[in-house]
């Protein structure tokens, strides 16, 4: 079928001189030489050649794979372990590699420490289990507080050295120290959306670059974007920013973990706390948990997994990090019994 | 719209092609849809050359009349019926997906709309044997879920190998790759994808907002016109090619301050484009 010029990526201002110089389909274009083109459609030699590049190009959507070989890939990725053996289960694993997935809940019930656990557990050894791979921190909230990323570090050390089994784990051992974690974060503070959204632009040469980054945290993706005036405008930028987070995970296999904030919405007389960002945000990542409390006991929540069944469990915060909670009755939250 | 070129038909040489062109007649629509005596005039033609060669540019470029008892003697010989898998569903959809036409899958978030199309790739790979091309812009498609779905319907692993092998999976994130993916497919790409013995009766597209909302409204003037590209060629791929498509939207809770403000912003357009809708609705 004849395909329109219209529907490939150019310049709006060079789809205008084609038009009105006559050429609507690629047959038209197809037998010309960049010289020609450039004459009958007043255009520079620069934008004839990259015309004439985009149309013969038939790439034909790019790589496609059956379903089997997907199966294969997925395979080979590991999963981040969250170090709470609960909520691996509930999330098949852990926290997949080459998906999105979003964290909301209140203020304090644990978001900012469930990412700063992740961020040393994506650099575990793979002879322990782990992706053993390095970490993009980017803080919108600047609430990435070193010290708390080094008693976490040093609890995960101590945690698989009580693990060593055998020679190989033993030699990932020296490499797998507090200092070598901590140079395994790359941090980014970004303070509007402008900067957060030319970072994520940024970013896919800087993966390209460190092949080895294996996570990617957003933390957290609602607060440049709640002083946004146009609501409209709001919701197309974050459907391009899903988009390209998408594109990030899927083409550099990398985790990307998102925090998202609890807003108020009323229904009648009847209110009720939902994630921020609306409801089309809501498609955007693949897994979403929800984090809450309920009387001094924090819940965790898989509310949208394509391949889990919904699930809630149970957790603590102790001075080591996100943990399984105690099933031992321990009065008070937040301590380690 | 097809550009004139000389050898095009007899009678349409070098010459008259550029005295034409001088005259701006650029394209067959022009010629065609002008004055012919001003025109034989203008570029000092005889009248007698020029109607001849429209009347043969007419008969190369016009789409032909078909009866409609033709019509619909094609239609029956041809249209098939997808079953989704699921009965309830089937019977909502009059027994079943129709080849040679679009439905769509609109529903908020966490609704099940994708759950549902790894229903139907599964089973139309698996019980009907025949292959699905499933494009994800999303990345919400995990083999490990319809592995899932697969040991449901029977424990033979080579059943289940055989059933993964017959879906396609096409992993794109913005609506230009979406363009090439599906103009490929039209321009040779379903005969290549059809693997052992079936062909593809099915193409899945999850989900086409993700892509085209970002190209919507504010100043930006492309959005509606690709949109209405990637409507005309799921439309034709259907028509052409005997396949059933099934896109995904997304369906918002608009408050009407914004939705006045937005009303532009074309969300009926899309929905003019599609035969079929089935909405999932989220009881929140």
């Amino acid at each position: 079928m004849q395909r329109p010029v219209s529907s490939f990526s150019l310049s709006p201002g060079v789809k205008v001189k084609l038009a009105s110089a006559g050429f609507r389909v690629t047959a038209d274009l197809l037998h010309l030489s960049p010289p020609q083109l450039s004459r009958e459609a007043g255009l520079s030699q620069q934008e004839a050649l990259e015309v004439l590049q985009a149309v013969r190009s038939d790439g034909g959507g790019g790589a496609s794979m059956s379903a089997l070989e997907l199966l294969q890939k997925e395979g080979e990725l590991k999963s981040i372990v969250t170090f709470s053996s609960h909520l691996d289960a509930a999330l098949g694993g852990g926290v997949p590699v080459g998906k999105s997935t979003e964290i909301c809940g209140t203020p304090g019930v644990g978001k900012t420490q469930l990412c700063l656990q992740l961020v040393v557990d994506v650099q575990v050894p793979q002879c322990f289990g782990g992706v053993e791979g390095q970490a993009i921190y980017i803080d919108t909230e600047g609430s990435f507080l070193l010290q708390r990323v080094v008693d976490v570090a040093a609890a995960a050390v101590r945690h698989c050295s009580l693990l060593v089994e055998d020679e190989e784990q033993r030699v990932a051992m020296t490499t797998f120290t507090v200092e070598t974690i901590l140079s395994n974060i790359f941090l980014v503070r970004c303070h509007d959306y402008v900067e957060l959204l030319a970072e994520l632009h940024l970013l896919p040469d800087f993966l390209t670059g460190h092949p080895k980054a294996r996570l990617l945290v957003i933390d957290s993706v609602a607060l440049p974007f709640r002083r946004f005036e146009d609501l409209s405008q709001r919701t197309r930028v974050l459907y391009g920013l899903a988009q390209q987070l998408a594109a990030i995970a899927t083409r550099h296999l990398v985790a990307v973990v998102l925090t998202n904030q609890m807003t108020t919405r009323l229904r009648g007389n009847q209110s009720q706390l939902v994630p921020a960002l609306g409801e089309s945000w809501g498609h955007a990542p693949t897994i979403r948990l929800l984090l809450q409390w309920s009387g001094s006991q924090r819940l965790a929540t898989v509310f949208k997994s394509p391949s889990h069944a919904d699930a809630t469990i149970q957790y603590q915060i102790t001075s080591d990090g996100f943990r399984d909670s105690d099933q031992s009755a321990c009065s008070q939250p937040g301590t380690s019994c | 719209m097809v550009l004139l070129r000389d050898g095009m038909c007899p009678g349409l040489d070098e010459g008259l092609v550029r005295g034409l062109r001088a005259a701006d007649i650029k394209t067959v629509e022009d010629l065609v849809s002008s004055d012919m005596e001003e025109l034989a005039q203008r570029c000092s033609v005889s009248y007698k050359a020029l109607f001849a060669i429209r009347r043969v540019l007419l008969a190369q470029h016009a789409a032909f009349p078909v009866s409609g008892a033709d019509l619909y003697e094609e239609l029956l010989s041809s249209t098939a019926i997808l079953s989704t898998g699921n009965p309830s569903l089937d019977k909502l959809l009059d027994s079943g997906l129709y080849t040679g036409e679009i439905t769509e899958l609109s529903g908020g978030p966490g609704s099940g709309k994708s759950q549902v199309c790894f229903g139907v790739a599964v089973h139309i790979s698996h019980q009907l044997k025949q292959n699905v091309i499933y494009v994800d812009t999303t990345g919400g498609l995990t083999a490990g879920r319809l592995l899932q779905m697969l040991q449901a319907e029977t424990s033979n692993a080579e059943e289940q190998m055989e059933a993964l092998q017959r879906i396609r999976v096409f992993r794109l994130f913005d609506v230009f790759s979406l363009l090439d993916c599906l103009y490929g497919l039209c321009g040779g790409g379903l005969q290549r994808a059809s693997v052992g013995g079936g062909s593809v009766k099915a193409v899945i597209v999850d989900s086409v907002s993700a892509v085209i909302a970002p190209l919507l409204g504010g100043k930006q003037n492309e959005g509606m016109s690709l949109m209405s590209q990637v409507a005309g060629v799921l439309k034709t791929m259907a028509k052409d090619f005997n396949v059933a498509a099934l896109p995904l939207l997304i369906k918002e809770e608009f408050d009407l301050k914004w939705w006045s403000r937005s009303k532009e912003e074309g969300g009926g357009a899309a929905a003019a484009a599609s035969g079929k809708r089935k909405r999932d609705e989220t009881d929140s």
